[in-house]
């Protein structure tokens, strides 16, 4: 095959030709990890139909012939360049007879103004391209046993060893994505399909020992049965980024010399971090820091209730009516949107906290709430917050000490810098 | 020139009235006179305090909805109008990117705007945005004039975020973002798109 590859245990690509997806399933293949059936479409096929304006000879042949030996009738066609540009580019699911066109339509995808505007962003080059990956649909909608969700092996938010994330039984992962359906915790799964737990835990803990960091999946189980498609690993900021490096230090899976190097000072920025007990719902976190006051569910409201104390205006979401709602509140809660919606916009100009994408949330007018805009989550009344340094960042930062010599007082970004320096000699 | 008050009121909000002349491109007095006359009619009020300022009654929404309607269908624009929302529905998405990116650097931390080379960077590509940008309020002024206001508007806010004042690309009233989600809700408003 002059254009494709298998995604299987023994490939010997690297992402340039394969992309950074296909590489990822090609390791869970390796762990022995269950993957649907699939291949990939290299980069060097898209830059061909970039630079002649159709796919390059042979390729529609290829495809044909290695979409037969998948043995399904329906694939998923997905976009996976060697450097992460989430959400850029195509992903088109339940693809039966016309595969090539899809194929083309997330090549193409690799060029559209706006992929173009984040890689002259991010500093990634225009001429790379994009793999495709093309699966056998699984498909998390089949029965009362089949769902989709993410799920990372350590919270996001605090680093804590617990896995962490969402669920949605019965749907395919577009629903999660459109907001179309309430997801669930991902703990719910323990109760409602304990096998697929089981195996999803299992499955972290082997992409964890792999990769040595914490690490981020995305699944689809149906009928009982679970497959992975897709992995991350690391990519954790803030005070989870000291946890995780502290505590694999701990267990003895990475050295404290490379838990200081995975810490940069600016995780050490500290943020007010909400400590409730009891999270009422959650939603993506879009600008940090934690605000609690009263619900106002309309922009009217919120600004009569301003006068009387703190507001959290709560919105299906926002718009230029809602300025002035937005400026009498302490802080903001949305129903759809992403961290790019106008709310999170708005809500980082005018430094208030804000969470946004919290699907199907309603709540009575004037119920006192807290919102912390890191973590996204929202609990009942008023809950406390804290900004003082846990017990891991000062564990880091004595072997910090110990590596730089210097134990004087000083701030915790000098210290780690001084730690840094002596390293990087 | 009521028509064009009360559906400038519509699309931003609550407002005094120095910010609904800059967002017609009307003289503050041309705006107040207009606004009494809105008043009396019931279709704006007035309130008081710090977020006050001057809005829509409901009876205002539902009368600017109908003349904004009846212009449109009068000039035979629907289609036109159509076509250049879907352009710009193309590069919505992109321009909230941008801001975004102003707002936070990859790593995840809020741009303080300490580099500025970074920051140099991004007003570089909202400059290749607004190109593109341009051509779509071409394609909407085409289809009614009145929407030429937006590109002038975003122009300047572009303009004034090069000479320094960094504001006017993604925070407060005249930020190239605020004028941006003004166009949407004009074409929402316009077209009857409900959110």
């Amino acid at each position: 095959m002059r254009w494709i590859r298998p995604i299987a245990a023994e490939s010997q690509e690297t992402a340039d030709t394969v992309g950074g997806k296909a590489d990822g399933l090609v390791v869970l293949h390796r762990l022995g990890l269950p993957v649907p059936p699939g291949f990939v479409i290299t980069t060097e096929a898209c830059r061909a139909f970039l630079r002649d304006g159709r796919p390059p000879d042979g390729l529609s042949d290829e495809v044909a012939a290695a979409k037969a030996g998948l043995g399904s009738a329906t694939v998923s066609v997905r976009s996976g360049a060697s450097v992460s540009m989430p959400g850029m580019m195509d992903t088109i699911l339940n693809v039966d007879k016309r595969l090539m066109p899809s194929v083309e339509a997330v090549f193409s995808s690799w060029n559209t103004p706006r992929a173009r505007t984040y890689r002259e962003l991010h500093d990634i080059p225009h001429d790379l391209g994009t793999a495709v990956i093309v699966q056998a649909m699984v498909l998390g909608d089949r029965d009362e046993h089949s769902g989709t969700g993410v799920a990372f092996s350590r919270d996001p938010n605090t680093g804590a060893r617990t896995p962490f994330g969402e669920v949605l039984f019965g749907h395919q992962g577009e629903d999660v994505v459109s907001g179309r359906a309430r997801t669930h915790p991902l703990h719910e799964l323990a109760e409602r399909e304990p096998a697929v737990w089981a195996e999803l835990l299992d499955a972290l803990s082997r992409i964890e020992a792999h990769h040595r960091d914490a690490c981020y999946v995305e699944f689809t189980f149906e009928s009982g049965v679970l497959w992975l498609l897709q992995v991350r690993s690391g990519g954790y900021a803030g005070a989870a980024a000291v946890r995780v490096a502290t505590d694999l230090a701990g267990e003895q899976v990475i050295s404290r010399t490379e838990a200081l190097l995975r810490v940069s000072p600016q995780h050490l920025v500290r943020t007010p971090r909400m400590t409730a007990d009891h999270v009422l719902a959650r939603g993506l976190g879009a600008c940090p820091g934690v605000a609690t006051g009263r619900v106002a569910s309309t922009t009217d409201s919120a600004v009569r209730m301003a006068v009387e104390g703190p507001v959290i205006l709560v919105r299906p979401e926002t718009s230029p009516h809602d300025m002035r709602g937005l400026a009498a509140a302490a802080g903001v809660v949305t129903e759809r949107g992403g961290p790019a919606s106008h709310a999170a916009v708005v809500a980082r100009s005018m430094g208030k906290p804000a969470v946004v994408g919290v699907s199907g949330f309603t709540i009575a007018e004037g119920t006192l709430i807290t919102i912390d805009g890191t973590s996204g989550e929202i609990a009942l009344g008023s809950q406390p917050s804290t900004t003082t340094a846990d017990a891991h960042l000062a564990r880091l930062l004595g072997w910090a000490d110990d590596v730089s010599g210097d134990h004087t007082e000083r701030a915790e970004a000098e210290r780690l810098r001084a730690a840094h320096a002596v390293l990087s000699r | 020139m009521s028509l064009l008050v009360l559906h400038t009121l519509r699309c931003i909000g609550f407002a005094g009235t120095a910010r609904i002349a800059g967002a017609a491109g009307l003289t503050e007095s041309e705006v107040e006179s207009e606004l009494i006359d809105l008043a009396v009619d019931g279709l704006v009020t007035h309130l008081p305090g710090e977020f006050g300022g001057w809005g829509l009654t409901d009876e205002g929404r539902v009368a600017d909805a109908q003349r904004i309607t009846g212009e449109l269908e009068s000039a035979q624009a629907r289609p036109a109008l159509t076509k250049a929302f879907h352009e710009f529905m193309v590069l919505n998405p992109e321009l909230l990117d941008l801001c975004t990116a102003w707002q936070i650097r990859s790593n995840g931390i809020l741009n303080d705007h300490s580099d500025i080379a970074y920051d140099g960077r991004v007003l570089g590509r909202f400059n290749d945005f607004h190109e593109r940008a341009v051509v779509v309020c071409a394609d909407l002024s085409a289809a009614q004039a009145r929407f030429d206001r937006y590109r002038v508007r975003l122009t300047d806010a572009l303009r004034r975020a090069a000479a320094g004042e960094l504001e006017y690309v993604a925070d407060g009233i005249g930020s190239y973002h605020a004028v941006w989600a003004e166009l949407h809700e004009d074409l929402l408003a316009t077209l009857g798109i409900p959110r």
